[in-house]
């Protein structure tokens, strides 16, 4: 053995010691931290919690096209627990549910949703009254994990005023989280409208709050704080004047009101009817609400200006006209028969009247359902498809809100597909007076009817105007954004439409509409449904020479549109008669 | 023949060190338990283990004289990879370590170069028979400082630090007199302050934390009392495992990383502790034993030289945690979360293993 022993080993041997005596002096160490001391290292532990709170951002603050301010935020208290201080779930939900006015069940169900993230507050109402922030203060010794936190909310100095077009808030979702994954569980996201559309500058970005909290939850010590940043502000092409007279007009109806610059596509009002408040959704909207409002059956939620489709009735003439005269079909003095029917083989399409000999400009101004028909015949469905595609009907118009309806413009391909049938000589008849297939969305026909007003082009409805940084600089201005004609429309064609479509308005089916030393140009529409009694709509634009504003007013089952539908927009037409600029709708900048 | 081989591993050092990397993987489960991130670090720290595995098999079945061979090629490429790192090297949490590769994430040069400076160190002494003098031991000390100039200023000081330990120890076991190497320490300390000046402002920081961590508690200090609190309130055998307050509550920086052993102290307790220091003082006996029976000088330095390196990091990283050393981002092994560390402490075993089934008959 010694023999073997190399040279070097007592050394190495004397190294083993030294890393042996610095082992030891880390146990005696560990010994003196964990043994001896380790009870008031454990106290301190105990008391040495540390807590992240979240301050949330202010929104952008929502200004109408003047400055006036429609959306902003008030502050607010939010009551919301910490899942992971919570040991016993059924007890806190059995002393806080009944003070919060809230089901257990869903608290509770509530609760065990957040255990997945046991850090994250889970917020369980918001927007609560002082009264009961007072009594969960009193009670904090009894409510282990549960926290108070002030948070904006909004608050909609309007009321329901503009509400689809502003939209709601609501908690983003487990879908929309993965989306996006600077969000929380709890965030209050916009969920329809500009509230949704121009989310990314309205949202701001959160702060955070690092506090150390003692054994009680109770804040000790501030550690950091990061502090929010405010939401951009939007100022919207809206004019709350114009909204305001739109929603006036669609009271205690269904309907929707778009009224638009045709040469910018600057949104001055957007109505939908039935209206809800959007202020029910600032402080997440309680399950009560929720039902009554998804409930309904007047569907108070959908925004049918954008998001529903209905047949456009006499309102498509203006594609067959149109059609006709581009394709020299017809001139402004073609004259035609009408008996009150036409005979189309073995079958009779009767008309409401017979208006005798007419020329096209009386035919538009009476609505003559005989001479759209004869005019439709000779067009054919895909001339008529053709127009009406190149005014912009079949597609949405890109306005800047979610969930907008394509509505449809049918041809003989697309019936055999859906119904499985050809295209019969009696369907073009019907498309001809908007009958039949067609569906169309308000804010389509405003986009087709811009486009009669200013030649042809289509611009994209625009809703938000300018982006304001908190302080008050600009930060973006939306351009508009217009599409060349996509039809090569000859100027007679579009004079002698013209030419029909203000004498709807001056001695025609459409003279409710009419206001005293302003040309209005228009049409009407009664469009039969399969759902009850006819749709009314009037759509037109003023002043006729120099088009600047488009108004649609769309009444869901309104039976006339001369009748129900006119009169509305006439008290626009006339609200708006200061607008009438001959520039585009520059108007007071906030 | 191939029976002969089996019995002839040292399966202590095989064993401790599977023991170590599966006290690995349940010190990260805890460290990371709560966020969602834990079977992305497992997926990562399995393919770390499996690499490592992979190169102590090679090297153990390699003859570690012939990986010495071509040392001065080792040393350049050392240094050249040292200096790589200030060409193309990232930066992660303001110090400049890391080359990346591609699909790999990326290495740490500095830890590579610990176990090839140990080599080439080791190969350089291997014919100096005596260090009669002081003066003699001056080409072996520009021979680490070097490197570790090039290492501090990263900055990496514990790197650098591990570089001069294993000089030290290289040097005492290769034959040079105890007091010319206590001469050399002393002359170090005398040099301390204008290497203060060379340290960056944050390091600064942590030395002076570690002196008195009480004056400023959230700033450098903080990382330090949430340490000691974690590791005394385990007490004597813990809170149970994946019950720990403190890493639940994240007071706990870069708890997977360089204060792995927080988790262990604070669920585990003195028991957990005391078990895992028995694990690396078991692991670097057998290491040590290697370097007492090597069969000639070369195996003996190298062995010593990588026994120092992990002895260095179990007592620099465990005392950081506990107060006894300043905070200076030296890994666990084997524990904290890192390929490159875990893949050179597999890899320095290998070398262990492969010196072991060489050793001199009868030793």
């Amino acid at each position: 053995m010694s023999i073997n022993t190399p040279p070097w080993s007592p050394r190495v041997a004397r190294l083993g010691l030294v890393v042996l005596a610095m082992f030891a002096l880390i146990a005696a160490r560990l010994w003196t931290m964990q043994a001896i001391d380790g009870a008031s290292y454990l106290e301190m532990s105990e008391q040495n919690r540390m807590r992240d709170f979240r301050i949330p951002a202010p929104r952008g603050v929502i200004y109408d096209r003047s400055g006036r301010a429609l959306v902003t935020n008030r502050p607010s208290f939010a009551v919301s627990v910490l899942p992971m201080e919570v040991h016993d779930p059924a007890r806190l939900v059995a002393s806080l549910a009944p003070i919060l006015g809230i089901e257990r069940e869903e608290m509770a169900s509530r609760l065990e949703a957040g255990r997945a993230r046991p850090f994250e507050p889970v917020t369980l109402r918001r927007d609560v009254p002082k009264t009961i922030v007072m009594t969960v203060e009193e009670r904090r010794l009894d409510l282990p994990g549960v926290v108070v936190q002030a948070e904006p909310v909004r608050e909609y100095l309007m009321g329901s005023l503009g509400a689809h077009a502003l939209g709601h808030l609501g908690e983003i979702t487990e879908e929309e989280l993965r989306a996006r994954p600077l969000h929380r569980p709890g965030d209050l996201i916009g969920k329809t409208g500009v509230e949704r559309a121009y989310d990314a500058y309205l949202r701001g970005e959160g702060g955070r709050l690092r506090v150390e909290v003692d054994a009680a939850g109770r804040p000790v010590r501030l550690i950091s704080r990061r502090p929010a940043r405010a939401g951009q502000s939007l100022v919207l092409n809206l004019d709350a004047r114009l909204q305001e007279i739109a929603e006036q007009g669609l009271s205690g109806r269904s309907g929707a009101v778009v009224v638009m610059d045709p040469r910018s596509g600057e949104v001055l009002a957007l109505a939908s009817a039935p209206t809800f408040a959007p202020g029910l959704f600032s402080g997440g909207i309680s399950p009560a609400s929720w039902r009554r409002l998804t409930t309904d059956r007047g569907l108070p939620l959908l925004n049918r200006a954008v998001e529903a489709t209905y047949e456009p009735g006499s309102v498509f003439k203006v594609v067959t006209g149109l059609a006709a005269l581009g394709e020299g079909m017809a001139r402004r003095e073609s004259r035609y028969e009408c008996t009150g029917s036409l005979q189309l083989g073995r079958w009779l399409f009767r008309d409401l009247a017979a208006h005798g000999s007419l020329n096209f400009i009386r035919g538009t101004a009476v609505s003559c359902n005989v001479m759209f028909w004869s005019l439709g015949r000779m067009l054919g469905v895909e001339q008529l498809e053709r127009y009406a595609r190149g005014l912009g009907l079949g597609a949405i118009t890109g306005i800047d809100l979610p969930g907008e309806a394509a509505g449809l413009v049918p041809s003989a391909a697309w019936k055999q597909r859906a119904w499985g049938e050809p295209w019969y000589p009696g369907d073009t008849l019907n498309m001809s007076i908007g009958q039949g297939f067609v569906l169309t969305t308000p804010v389509q026909v405003a986009r087709m009817i811009g486009a009669v007003a200013t030649g042809g082009r289509l611009v994209s409805p625009r809703l938000g105007r300018r982006v304001l940084a908190p302080g008050g600089a600009e930060v973006t201005a939306f351009a508009p954004e217009v599409k060349d004609a996509l039809l090569p429309l000859a100027p007679g064609a579009l004079h002698a439409l013209r030419e029909g479509m203000r004498a709807v308005v001056e001695g025609g089916t459409g003279v409710a509409a009419a206001v005293p030393g302003l040309a209005i140009a228009g049409k009407t529409g009664s469009a039969e449904n399969p759902r009850g009694v006819p749709h009314a709509w009037f759509a037109g634009y003023a002043p006729a020479e120099a088009p600047a504003l488009v108004v649609v007013v769309f009444v869901e089952h309104g039976r006339r549109g001369g009748e129900v539908a006119a009169p509305i927009a006439r008290a626009l037409f006339e609200a708006a008669r200061p607008l009438l600029s001959p520039q585009p709708a520059g108007l007071v900048r906030p | 023949m191939r029976a002969r081989w089996l019995r002839e591993v040292d399966w202590v050092l095989v064993g401790t060190t599977v023991l170590l990397a599966a006290f690995g993987i349940v010190a990260l489960v805890s460290a990371r338990h709560g966020s969602a991130d834990v079977a992305h670090f497992l997926r990562v720290r399995a393919l770390h283990l499996s690499l490592g595995a992979l190169a102590m098999v090679v090297l153990a079945a390699t003859d570690y004289r012939r990986i010495a061979g071509p040392w001065q090629v080792i040393y350049a490429g050392t240094i050249l990879l040292l200096g790589l790192v200030f060409v193309i090297g990232d930066t992660r949490m303001g110090a400049q370590r890391w080359i990346t590769l591609g699909a790999f994430g990326g290495f740490q040069p500095s830890e590579i170069a610990k176990l090839c400076l140990v080599i080439t160190l080791a190969r350089h002494l291997e014919g100096a028979r005596a260090l009669p003098r002081l003066r003699s031991l001056f080409p072996y000390g520009l021979h680490i400082a070097l490197p570790a100039l090039l290492i501090i200023r990263q900055p990496d000081l514990g790197t650098a630090l591990v570089l001069l330990a294993v000089l030290a120890a290289v040097l005492y076991v290769a034959g040079a007199r105890a007091g010319d190497l206590a001469g050399v320490t002393a002359a170090g300390a005398v040099a301390a302050p204008f290497l203060w000046k060379l340290l960056h402002d944050y390091q600064r920081r942590r030395l002076a934390a570690f002196l008195d961590p009480g004056a400023d508690p959230l700033g450098a200090g903080y990382a330090l009392i949430q340490s000691k609190i974690a590791i005394g309130s385990g007490q004597l055998f813990g809170k149970g495992l994946f019950a720990g307050t403190q890493s639940v509550l994240r007071f706990i920086p870069e708890q997977h990383t360089d204060f792995v052993f927080t988790v262990v102290g604070e669920e585990l307790g003195l028991a957990g502790g005391v078990l895992l220091l028995g694990l690396y003082l078991a692991w670097l006996w057998r290491a040590l034993r290697i370097a007492g029976t090597a069969r000639d000088r070369l195996g003996a330095l190298v062995a010593t030289g990588i026994a120092t390196v992990v002895a260095f990091h179990v007592v620099v990283n465990v005392g950081m945690t506990v107060g006894l050393m300043p905070v200076t981002g030296i890994p666990l092994p084997l524990l904290s979360h890192g390929g490159t560390a875990i893949l050179t402490t597999f890899a320095g075993t290998g070398i262990l293993l492969s010196i072991h089934l060489r050793r001199r008959p009868g030793g």
